[in-house]
Order: structure tokens, then C-alpha cells, then sequence
């Protein structure tokens, strides 16, 4: 059906960083995140990429997804081998723009220090995290990133315990903390949202930083088809506020139109199937819990807006005849 | 030979083209264009949907043109037409439904204004005639129809003007009559020949007509007022609804009691009964055994009547008096000074079917020095004694086809009632008239007649995330003081309005182009591409590399996404 | 022109002579002079790069990664722990088949933790895929350093420059740095085809399955053995420009006719030549200079050891549990000689130890003890009843 000679694919009216025959699980997060930014980024881009699923389904030797030039070299540093591509780049006089991508393991926890570093020393490089909150592709092990009570593999609930005990770690106020440009937090349920801010940093000469909410359907235990549904809940929840930070200042916020309980994001998950269990008193306690940190969000970022027309935001997500009603 | 290992095992930029995903899937997307539930509520069988979309496009004239492919009175309908696409229209349960009438009437406005013409379809001029008895909605829309699939038409009227009661039942403060002559006169003029002053059984036979012509459609309307009595008692000086009516809009002459009591719950009633209001009767009253719309009223229960009309009417002071019925009159002599009412409603019996059944002890007296019937008119029997053989209307099917007739048709106010397809509308006349010439087209060209028919999309299927609520916009409609028997009391939707409101239709079960397929694909395998995309969207399915995650059905805000189980 | 300069201020002038596109670096003792000087003659304006002062060796062999696979000349230096930080990107750099060069100024490794020198840091990434080059004095550490971009460009693979740390980092000698012509005529620009490039997007760093990584593995390991000849050739090449040769493979000193042969790397070759001028010993001997270690001059080391009947092979690292990893190799080696001579291994100097010219009298008298591996320079009293 599509390969005629006159190849549609050839001819789409948007740039392709992420082709086709990829490796990922069917409705990842984290494809169509890295789809997006590449989309919205490229083409004069060159890409450096963490171990992690995104490399590991990309990639397999002789194939490339890549229709950008992309570099991986380990876990723990994209940030970098990013740092040193920019650093030639400046050398030989060369302007494209270097995107250090990495997922949450390899952002949050063990790359940590060499984006800090690379943030520090102010290197003209975007760094996106796809966040989907636990080591995927060694098999769904806890990360920094991890909410609270979700269950991994190695945060499984037990007798002693609902899930992981920690929270999630609030790595926005870290980056921001860096006094950098920009940083901001987008989700792959607010697709213009998401293109706006790529589009946002990739103007900024200097570090900025893109944490993006990429469901893993296999990880989180829910259908590949409810991807976008279940990253709109965490936005739409609280859990997961999309904000804007310029030199570690609030300058914008994503805001909510409703109060949608977590619950409504929670049961939908098999990570969270054990906060329904009705006969655990701690199920209930966790939710509340969680519920708890989605207030305290909202509080936090004034999510809720004031004004006449407080869901005014560019990223809203709805739709006209055409296209996107705000793209 | 294998492939050879390079130098530090560099790939080449978008070589997983090689790697075909498709292969991966359980179950593939397809569009499935489901119909808008406007569309299959409109008797008229318009697709409200498609032409709101081209208006979407800021294409008026387009959208005028589509809405003309099945309903050529649009300047008519959107105002008279209840409207049950609005009662369907999917956006009622998110906020508020869509003002389609109002756009409707707006399109029109706009065509009759700018002097648009009907589209020309393309097609081979046909030698076979048909002959249409009866120029009102039913047998203008099948004039118009077949004279779009190029039949000789010889359209018949016993009157001096064609538009049957859209002129001779319709007050002007509904429908004012420079709208019907712009609108049936465009349409006559597309090669109809029109006969008027020509009555059946009076000026020609039925037998004449078949042997001249090589089908006969007969839209002759219920023309005669049902019989009416209480317990075998008639007033001496009995005036019908639709006869006062009528000889109120030809000359103006209007009885004037002190009170008044209307039976029966339709059009006629209510138009006479808000007219002998304006005429300055004190005590209007209509008794009628549906029930006005609310929570508590079956929807099949409901006032036969456009729910704004009715709102007006009791603006205007008309007293209505729903779920009764007249049980006695109360006579002075020949003289009727009131009337006896009974509470009634419609049950289930035995059998299941609902008739309706009256309430001992809840009779109540109206004082009223008049008593007028409107509970409804049957086919005129002239010239049709054969056809009708003591039956008050036409027996036909869904073509409008009688049985053991062939070459005879029939739609409108004169056929049956339908189960699928209730008439007592202009806009059920006009869907009459178009099915009826599909199956005069399929009859002479030796084929089956084809209805197109989808099942409607229901609410759940659209994904309600990606529309933001908004307000329909409200009509101007005359302050009471300035309603008079004249003055079109509605007002239709300035341009600016019409363009707003089409933004609001979800685009129920069709291609919205928001590119929300292609935007949320993974796995890049939504292709956007309007030459190539034959189906009425933009986007094709790469079969080869699509996984089947299923993402782009969930996050299709109009529900033109289905997955299907592959083999 | 002769000038007076501490090795890491050698080092950094020569290095910079290279026009290297980027320098990452991190401190530490005693690689700390060598990037301070190259920090100062970026800011003097003496050398146009990009100088990243990451924050971990990890960083730094990371940035140079980046730089090099950007298409940059790119260097970085280190020593003992921050070798090991950098451990796992020196496999990535050389898999990946990046020309950077690294300076290694050896020293030793903890715990307990010791900043002076010996070999441990770079026996124990031998295995990482990288060229291993070690020098005598800062003369050759400043030659090699050149040839080294050479080497790495040519063959695109990474160079260790192995230089004593103190001993020569610290170390002021007379020396000279090539002036900049000549090292331009040397030293072509940089080109390198698999460069990251939106004009022509590879993917560097991809997934290789097991259908196919044996063969990678054995790319790697011809690369090495083919760069035996690359090493010659450019110090051939680079003799002929400025009248010195850092050493080729390896070198031998001493008298023809000698039975005994002493191999050693590093320093205490310079500490041994001298003894060779200047100490009068009853037994002849050989002295080998092994420049590369990595790839190990199999055939060189060979026809270098034809007639000896004793070779002392004099470590400066151990593995626990096994003995000299030098002595090792060397015994593999030689394993197919006719006439193989005895290998005696010894290590000396460890962790800074002194090794006096005097050690080479008593190296001679090795092949006479006949005690298996041992550290020669060790002091029994000092052990106590410690287990």
C-alpha cells in the first residue's frame, strides 16, 4: 500500500530525526518523545544518546533509526561526550546544535554528575531526559525517578512494604538550581506543548534542559494504545506538572482546567495495582500519599492559574479542523 | 555474502527502514468513516457533519453545495425543520449541541443572497419522463432530484404557486414567503416543467399519467382534516385547524371568540393557536395528549412541534395543557361554552405496544365559546380512490414505493407512517422525495435503489481531550412587543456566528486532518498525505511498519479510527 | 633550539605545537603540571582550543570522545586513579575507533593511597584497546606526544604517551621542542571521514549483537598488530626531520656480544643507560628499551633477544596472585624462540621507590639467583610478622 512510486514517506511535510523500523515496544513513550524532539529539533542537529532502551532499539548494528547524527557512547555520560562535541564544534567553527538525550537512569541517577558538570561549564547543548521513571531496559528496576509506592522490580510491595519508599526525585529544581537559561518539564500527551519548548531551547545559546514524561507500557503495566492517556492524567493530576524554569525561576506553568483525583491516573497502572487493594489499609494510605504530593504540586506552581481565560497556555492540546487549534 | 563488519560499526542514517515492524502487529488501524448522529437523525438525510466541515475550511459556498446534494430548501428547513440533528448532535452531552439549524438557515440566506446555483452533476441526460403530483417539499425534492440525474420532469399542482403548505399551512412570521420564492424558484428553475392550476382526478387522471410517463410520484400531501368528534358530538358552526388556518394566511380572516380551546399537539395547532393570539384572543388553549418536553416525557412523547416554537408560544401566552384529551364538550343548545378534559398518558398494554390510557378522576372544565380540532389531516382522496382503497394515506415502503404499483411512488404527508422513517416534517417531505428518486433512477435503470446507510458514532467512541468547551451561540428572536403577523420572529446567525458555530462540530466519526495520527505514531507509521488518501483523510496507515499499539484510534478525537484484528 | 623545561611543561608545548582541537582534563598528581601548563598558554593566547575543565577523568576521556568522534584532535591527561575513572570510556574510545591521545603520567594505585610513581595505572588498562607508548626521558615524551597524533590519525586508534610521573613530569631537562613548521609539516589537519556530521548523519556507537562481535574483536586486534608498522614508520619519518627517534618499537643498547639482556620501560631506562656508560660491571649486558607495549613487538622482541641466554625483564607494576605483568608477557612472547633465553622477572620501584644507578649491578646478578618473581628492592625487616 505505500510503496508507490511516488513514495509518500519520502515526502512528509515534517523532518524525520526518528525513522521507521525502530525497535520499540509497541506505544512507547519514550519513541514518539524522542520522534518529537528530533522532529521539532532537527535537521542541523547532532545527537548523543545514553545506554538505555532508546540507543538499544535504534541501533542494532548494521540498522540506525537515526536520520541525524547521533553518538552513544555509555550510560553515565551523554552529557559528556555531548560537552566534547560541542567543544569541537566551537573549534572547527561548526553551528549545529548538540542534543544530549538520556532516560531517567542515566539522567537522574548515574549520569548525574556529568550533566551537572556539563550544565556548569555552560556548554551551547540541549539535554532531554525521557522520564519514564525506572531502569526499562534492564527490566524495570527503581531509579531516582521512581514515584513513591510504585512498584519495580526491585521496589516490589511486599508484607514490609507498598512499593518504593522514596520519593520521586525533584530533578527540575536541581537543574534549575544551575542557574541555567532554561529548563522545563513537557509530556508526550502535549505534543505542541513539548515542540514549542525544543523549539524554545533550541534558540538558546547555552545549556537548557528538557525533562519529558514518556510513559513505558511495559514498565507501568498498562496497554500500549493508553500511552497518551496515561502521561495527560499525570499532567492532568498534578503528579507531573509541565512548567517552564528560566535561570531557576517559575516563568510559566501548564495549567489545569479540573481537579482530576490521582486515583484516576493510579488504577489505570499495574505499577500502582497494589494501592487497590481494598482489604490493605496502606493502599488507601499511599493513595492519599500521593495525592498529598499532586496537592503540593499544584500549591507549589499555582497550577490552577487566576485571570479570566487561566487555560490559556500554548500547549493545550486541543484540536481544530486542520491541525492543532493553537500550533 | 553476510554484511561486512565496518570500521568502529557505524550505521547508516535511517537503515532500520529494513526492519519492517508491521510484522510485530495483532490488529491494524482503519479509518472507518461512521456517521455523525446529525446525519442519521436528519429526515432530509443530510450530512451535517460534511458540510459543517468544508465550512470549517471557510468554504461557504462548498458547504452549501454538499448540504444541496440532499436538501436543495436549506434557507427553508433552517427554519422550520424541529431539527432532531440537533437532539442527536454528540456535542449535547459535552456542552451544548450545535446550532445546525441556524447555520443551516445562514447557508441559505448566504446562497439565495449571493445568487449561488445548485452544483451541476455530471451524467448522461435521461429520454424517460416522470411525472411529480404535488409541488410541496416532497414533490419538489423529487423534481429536483431526478432532475439532477437529468429525467425529464412534469412537475403538477392543483394551485396557482408551487410550495404546498410550506406556503398554504406556514405562518409567514415563521416562514417569510420572499425565502419560499427565492428558494422553489431557483429550484424550478433547473428544467422542471411545471404545470400548476392542474388537479388530480379534476384536470387528469392517474391512469393518464401512468401511461404517459414512465414513473409517477405522488406528493400530494394530507390535504383533508381528519375526522373529528367527542363521544359523537360536533359544535354546530366546527371550524378545522388547518382550514383556519389556511384562510387566515390567503385572506386574513380570522374568527374571534373570547376563549378558545385548540386539540391537538402539531404544527397547525400550535401556528393557529399563537396566530389567534396575536389576533388578540384572550384564552388561548391547546389540549393535546403529548407531553412537553422534560426529564418526565418519553422523547417519543414529545409535542410534535419545533421546541423553540413551542417556548415562544407559551412566551406569547398560549396555555398548553399536555397529557389530555377532550372527554365531553359542554353545550349550550348547538353552542359550545366549554370543554371537559381528562389527564392521559401513553402506556405499554398487554402486547407491549403503547396506546394511550385516560385517568377517571382527573377531569378538569375549561370555559371556552370555541372548540377547534387540529388533531392531524389524512390524504385527500381524488383522483386516488383506487390507490388508497378507503385508507387514509399511501402505502409505501422506504423508496416511497407502493406495493403491487410499479412505476408509482409516493412520499410526504400522504404515505404511511414509517417506524425508520417518520414524516410529518418538510424535511422527512424532502428525504421522501430524494429516496423516491433514487428508486425511480434505480427502476428505470434496471437496479436495485441503494440507501446509504452507517451506523452512528456514539459519544464514547470520540476522545473528549482534545475539545475545549464553548458556548453555542444564541439567536436574535423579535422581543414579544414586536411580534406581529408579519415579521419573521427568528433570526438567523451573522457570518461571523455561522463560522464559530461550525468550529464547534467534533467532526463525529470523520476526518478531522488535526494530525493527532500523525503526531502520536511511535513509530512513524501514519503517513500524512492528502493526494494519495482516498478515504476523506489525510493520512495513510504504513502497513509495513505499524505495530498495531493502537495510540492513534485512542487519541483520534472523532472516532475515524478503528482497530481491526488482523488474520 | 635547547631549552630547560620541566616534563609537564614539555609535554604541554608539545602537545600544543599539535594544535589540538579540544583538551579535557581533570587533575591529579602527578599529571597536575601538564594541564595547568596547558591551561596557562590557552590563556596567554598561545594555543587556540577548547579547553574543557570537566569535573571527573570520567568526564574528561568523555569530552574527548565527543570531541574526537566531532571530528576534533582531541587530548586529555591523567594518571593512577583517574586512569581508572576512565576506565570504561578507554575501551568505548578505542572500540569506537577514535584517534584521541592521552598522557599517562604513571603512578601508582591505592589503597593505601600513593601519589608517586610506577606502572599499575596503565598495566591495568593494557587491555583496552589503546596503543601503549613508553618513554625513557622527556626528549622522547615530547617526541612521542607528536608522533603520537600521527599514529592515533593514521590508524585511527587511540595512543597512551606513558611518562613517569615525578620522575620526568617533574623533572627539569634540556630539551627541545620542535618548532612549529616543522611539527605543521609533520602534522597534517585532522581529517576524519566518520566525523559527526548533519551533512552525512552516521550513528557512532551502535549495538552489536553476537552474529558479529567476534568480528569486531578481531578488527580490534589487527588494527593493534598493524599499527606496529605505522609506529616505525612514523618514528622513522620523524628521525628524519629532526635527527632523533623516539624509539621505534624498542631499542637495544649495550654491547653485541652480551648474553645477558636487561628489558625495562619507562625512566629507569634512562637510570640504566647511564649505568651502562658509567659503571664498571664484570658481566655484560643488553639493554632493551621496550617502547610499546601496546601492540606488544613480538617479532622485535625476538630477534632483540636472539643470543641472549638470560633476560631480566624488570617490572614496575604487579598482578597479585600472578607476578610481573611485563615478565609475563614477555615470557609469552618469547615462548616460540629456538633458543629461548632463561626470563627472570623482577619488580622495582614501586610506588616511588628510588631505583638508583646501582640497581643495575645488582639486576645483573638476577639471573644468577634463580628465585622466580620477586620485588628486588624490597626490605624483609620492614614486613614484621604483618600476615
Amino acid at each position: 500500500m505505500t510503496q508507490t512510486t511516488n513514495d509518500p514517506r519520502a515526502r512528509q511535510p515534517r523532518f524525520r530525526g526518528l525513522e521507521a523500523g525502530h525497535r520499540a515496544c509497541q506505544g512507547c513513550g519514550e519513541a514518539l518523545a524522542a520522534r518529537l524532539v528530533t522532529e521539532s529539533a532537527g535537521p542541523d542537529v547532532i545527537l548523543t544518546n545514553a545506554t538505555g532502551c532508546l540507543e538499544v532499539f535504534t541501533t542494532p548494528w548494521p540498522q540506525s533509526a537515526w536520520r541525524v547524527p547521533w553518538l552513544h557512547s555509555l550510560f553515565e555520560n551523554s552529557a559528556a561526550i555531548a560537552s566534547g562535541v560541542e567543544a569541537a564544534l566551537k573549534a572547527q567553527g561548526r553551528r549545529s546544535k548538540v542534543i544530549a538525550m538520556g532516560g531517567d537512569g542515566g539522567t537522574f541517577d548515574i549520569g548525574f554528575q556529568a550533566l551537572s558538570g556539563m550544565l556548569e561549564r555552560m556548554h551551547n547543548v540541549l539535554y532531554v531526559c525521557y522520564d519514564n521513571e525506572a531502569y526499562m531496559n534492564t527490566g524495570i528496576q527503581r531509579s531516582g525517578s521512581t514515584p513513591h509506592a510504585a512498584m519495580t522490580t526491585t521496589s516490589p510491595p511486599g508484607k514490609e512494604r507498598m512499593g518504593k519508599r522514596h520519593l520521586k526525585k525533584d530533578l527540575l529544581s536541581i537543574i534549575a538550581a544551575h542557574h541555567i537559561p532554561y529548563a522545563a518539564s513537557a509530556s508526550v500527551a502535549y505534543p505542541q506543548d513539548l515542540r514549542r519548548k525544543v523549539r524554545r531551547a533550541m534558540e538558546i545559546d547555552g545549556p537548557t534542559f528538557l525533562l519529558v514524561h514518556s510513559p513505558c507500557p511495559l514498565g507501568w503495566g498498562h496497554d500500549g494504545s493508553e500511552t497518551i492517556e496515561i502521561a495527560r492524567l499525570a499532567v492532568q493530576t498534578g503528579l507531573f506538572p509541565l512548567v517552564e524554569l528560566e535561570r531557576g525561576e517559575v516563568a510559566s506553568v501548564m495549567p489545569l482546567r479540573q481537579k482530576v483525583p490521582v486515583s484516576d491516573y493510579l488504577k489505570l497502572q499495574g505499577r500502582f495495582r497494589h494501592l487497590f487493594v481494598d482489604s490493605d489499609h496502606r493502599a488507601r494510605e499511599e493513595r492519599e500519599h500521593l495525592q498529598a504530593l499532586a496537592d503540593y504540586n499544584m500549591e507549589r506552581y499555582g497550577l490552577f492559574g487566576d485571570g479570566d481565560d487561566p487555560f490559556d497556555a500554548d500547549g493545550a492540546d486541543t484540536v481544530r479542523r486542520g491541525g492543532p487549534a493553537r500550533a | 555474502m553476510p554484511i561486512t563488519m565496518n570500521r568502529g560499526a557505524y550505521a547508516l542514517a535511517g537503515s532500520s527502514l529494513a526492519f519492517k515492524t508491521g510484522t510485530w502487529r495483532s490488529a491494524k488501524p482503519v479509518h472507518v468513516h461512521a456517521a455523525a448522529p446529525c446525519h442519521g437523525a436528519c429526515p432530509a438525510g443530510e450530512d451535517q457533519q460534511a458540510w459543517l466541515a468544508l465550512l470549517q475550511e471557510g468554504k461557504p459556498q462548498k458547504a452549501w453545495e454538499s448540504l444541496v446534494t440532499s436538501n436543495p430548501l436549506p434557507a427553508i428547513t433552517g427554519r422550520v425543520c424541529p431539527h432532531p440533528c440537533e437532539s442527536a448532535c454528540n456535542r449535547g452531552q459535552f456542552d451544548q449541541p450545535i446550532a445546525i439549524h441556524g447555520i443551516e438557515r445562514w447557508l441559505g440566506d448566504e446562497a439565495i443572497r449571493n445568487n449561488w446555483s445548485y452544483p451541476r452533476l455530471s451524467g448522461e441526460i435521461r429520454p424517460e419522463r416522470v411525472a411529480i403530483v404535488g409541488a410541496g417539499p416532497a414533490g419538489l425534492s423529487a423534481a429536483y432530484h431526478l432532475t439532477q440525474r437529468k429525467y425529464n420532469v412534469v412537475l403538477f399542482d392543483s394551485l396557482p404557486e408551487a410550495g404546498g403548505l410550506l406556503r398554504s399551512a406556514i405562518p409567514p412570521t415563521r416562514l417569510p414567503r420572499s425565502v419560499i420564492d427565492a428558494e422553489i424558484g431557483r429550484l424550478l428553475h433547473t428544467g422542471i416543467e411545471f404545470r400548476p392550476r392542474t388537479a388530480l382526478g379534476r384536470d387528469i387522471t392517474l391512469d393518464e399519467l401512468r401511461s404517459e410517463f414512465d414513473a409517477v410520484f405522488l406528493g400530494v400531501g394530507a390535504g383533508k382534516s381528519r375526522h373529528w368528534d367527542v363521544d359523537g358530538a360536533v359544535p354546530a358552526d366546527l371550524h378545522e385547524g388547518l382550514a383556519l388556518l389556511r384562510e387566515w394566511l390567503a385572506v386574513g380572516a380570522l374568527p374571534k371568540p373570547n376563549a378558545v380551546v385548540i386539540h391537538g399537539g402539531g404544527n397547525t395547532a400550535v401556528d393557529l393557536a399563537r396566530v389567534m393570539r396575536r389576533a388578540g384572543i384572550r384564552d388561548v388553549h391547546v389540549v393535546t395528549a403529548s407531553g412537553l418536553p422534560g426529564p418526565d416525557t418519553d422523547p417519543d412523547d414529545i409535542l410534535n412541534v419545533v421546541p423553540r416554537e413551542l417556548e415562544q408560544a407559551i412566551e406569547e401566552g398560549v396555555q398548553f395543557h399536555p397529557h389530555r384529551t377532550i372527554n365531553r364538550l359542554i353545550m349550550r343548545g348547538s353552542k359550545v361554552v366549554g370543554v371537559e378534559m381528562v389527564r392521559l398518558k401513553k402506556l405499554p398494554d398487554g402486547s407491549g405496544r403503547k396506546s394511550r390510557v385516560s385517568f377517571e378522576g382527573t377531569e378538569t372544565v375549561l370555559h371556552v365559546d370555541m372548540v377547534v380540532p387540529a388533531i392531524g389531516e389524512v390524504v385527500d382522496a381524488s383522483g386516488l380512490e383506487h390507490i388508497l382503497r378507503q385508507r387514509d394515506f399511501l402505502p409505501v415502503d422506504m423508496f416511497g414505493r407502493i406495493e403491487g404499483q410499479p412505476g408509482l411512488f409516493a412520499g410526504g404527508d400522504a404515505r404511511d407512517r414509517l417506524k425508520a422513517y417518520p414524516n410529518g416534517t418538510v424535511s422527512a417531505a424532502i428525504g421522501d422525495g430524494r429516496r423516491a428518486a433514487e428508486a425511480i433512477d434505480a427502476l428505470l435503470s434496471r437496479r436495485q435503489p441503494v440507501e446509504e446507510s452507517r451506523p452512528s458514532l456514539p459519544y464514547a467512541s470520540l476522545n473528549l481531550s482534545y475539545y475545549e468547551s464553548s458556548p453555542r451561540i444564541s439567536l436574535p428572536t423579535l422581543a414579544l412587543e414586536q411580534r406581529n403577523d408579519n415579521a419573521e420572529i427568528e433570526g438567523g446567525p451573522n457570518t461571523a456566528q455561522a463560522m464559530a458555530e461550525a468550529q464547534r462540530c467534533f467532526s463525529c466519526g470523520n476526518c478531522l486532518a488535526c494530525d493527532n495520527c500523525w503526531t502520536l505514531c511511535p513509530d512513524n507509521a501514519v503517513l500524512k498525505t492528502s493526494e494519495i488518501a482516498k478515504d476523506g483523510s489525510h493520512y495513510l496507515f504504513d502497513y509495513e511498519y505499524c505495530k498495531g499499539c493502537g495510540l492513534c484510534a485512542k487519541e483520534c478525537p472523532c472516532g475515524f479510527i478503528s482497530m481491526q484484528a488482523e488474520e | 633550539m635547547l631549552e630547560a623545561l620541566e616534563g609537564s611543561a614539555a609535554i604541554a608545548r608539545a602537545v600544543a605545537r599539535c594544535r589540538p582541537g579540544v583538551v579535557a582534563a581533570y587533575p591529579i598528581t602527578p599529571q597536575t603540571h601538564i594541564v595547568e601548563n596547558i591551561s596557562k598558554l590557552v590563556a596567554d593566547g598561545k594555543l587556540q582550543t577548547e579547553l574543557v575543565s570537566v569535573e571527573s577523568e570520567f568526564s574528561a576521556a568523555s569530552v574527548a570522545l565527543g570531541a574526537s568522534a566531532a571530528g576534533s584532535r582531541a587530548y586529555t591527561a591523567s594518571s593512577s586513579q583517574g586512569i581508572l575513572l576512565m576506565t570504561e570510556v578507554l575501551f568505548n574510545i578505542s572500540g569506537m575507533r577514535l584517534p584521541v591521545v592521552l598522557t599517562c603520567a604513571n603512578r601508582a594505585i591505592g589503597a593505601p593511597i600513593n601519589i608517586w610513581n610506577d606502572h599499575s595505572d596503565s598495566m591495568a588498562v593494557r587491555d583496552c584497546g589503546w596503543i601503549q607508548l613508553h618513554c625513557a626521558d622527556n626528549q622522547e615524551a615530547v617526541d612521542t606526544s607528536i608522533q603520537a597524533f600521527r599514529i592515533a590519525e593514521a590508524t585511527e586508534l587511540p595512543v597512551m604517551v606513558c611518562m613517569d610521573g615525578f620522575v620526568l613530569t617533574h623533572t627539569l631537562e634540556t630539551l627541545e621542542i620542535p618548532d612549529q613548521d616543522m611539527v605543521d609539516r609533520y602534522l597534517p589537519p585532522f581529517r576524519f571521514d566518520r566525523m559527526l556530521d548533519p551533512k552525512n548523519p552516521l550513528s557512532l556507537g551502535t549495538l552489536v549483537g553476537p552474529e558479529y562481535f567476534s568480528e569486531t574483536r578481531h578488527l580490534a586486534h589487527q588494527a593493534l598488530m598493524a599499527a606496529m608498522s605505522t609506529i616505525v614508520d612514523v618514528d622513522r619519518e620523524w628521525q628524519d626531520l629532526t635527527g632523533r627517534s623516539a624509539g621505534g618499537l624498542l631499542s637495544v643498547e649495550g654491547p653485541e656480544n652480551a648474553r645477558i639482556g636487561v628489558l625495562a620501560m619507562g625512566s629507569v631506562v634512562s637510570t640504566f643507560r647511564e649505568a651502562l656508560d658509567t659503571l664498571k660491571t664484570k658481566k655484560k649486558a643488553k639493554l632493551i628499551n621496550l617502547r610499546a607495549f601496546r601492540p606488544l613487538p613480538d617479532q622485535a622482541l625476538r630477534d632483540a633477544c636472539a643470543g641472549l641466554s638470560d633476560l631480566v625483564v624488570v617490572d614496575r607494576a604487579l598482578s597479585p596472585g600472578f607476578g610481573g605483568i611485563l615478565g609475563g608477557e614477555i615470557k609469552a612472547a618469547l615462548s616460540g624462540m629456538a633458543k629461548m633465553p632463561r626470563i627472570h622477572n623482577v619488580a622495582i620501584g614501586l610506588g616511588g621507590r628510588d631505583v638508583p644507578l646501582e640497581m643495575w649491578s645488582r639486576l645483573l646478578d638476577v639471573p644468577t639467583e634463580d628465585a622466580g618473581f620477586r620485588i628486588l628492592d624490597l626490605e624483609p625487616a620492614k614486613l614484621g610478622d604483618t600476615p
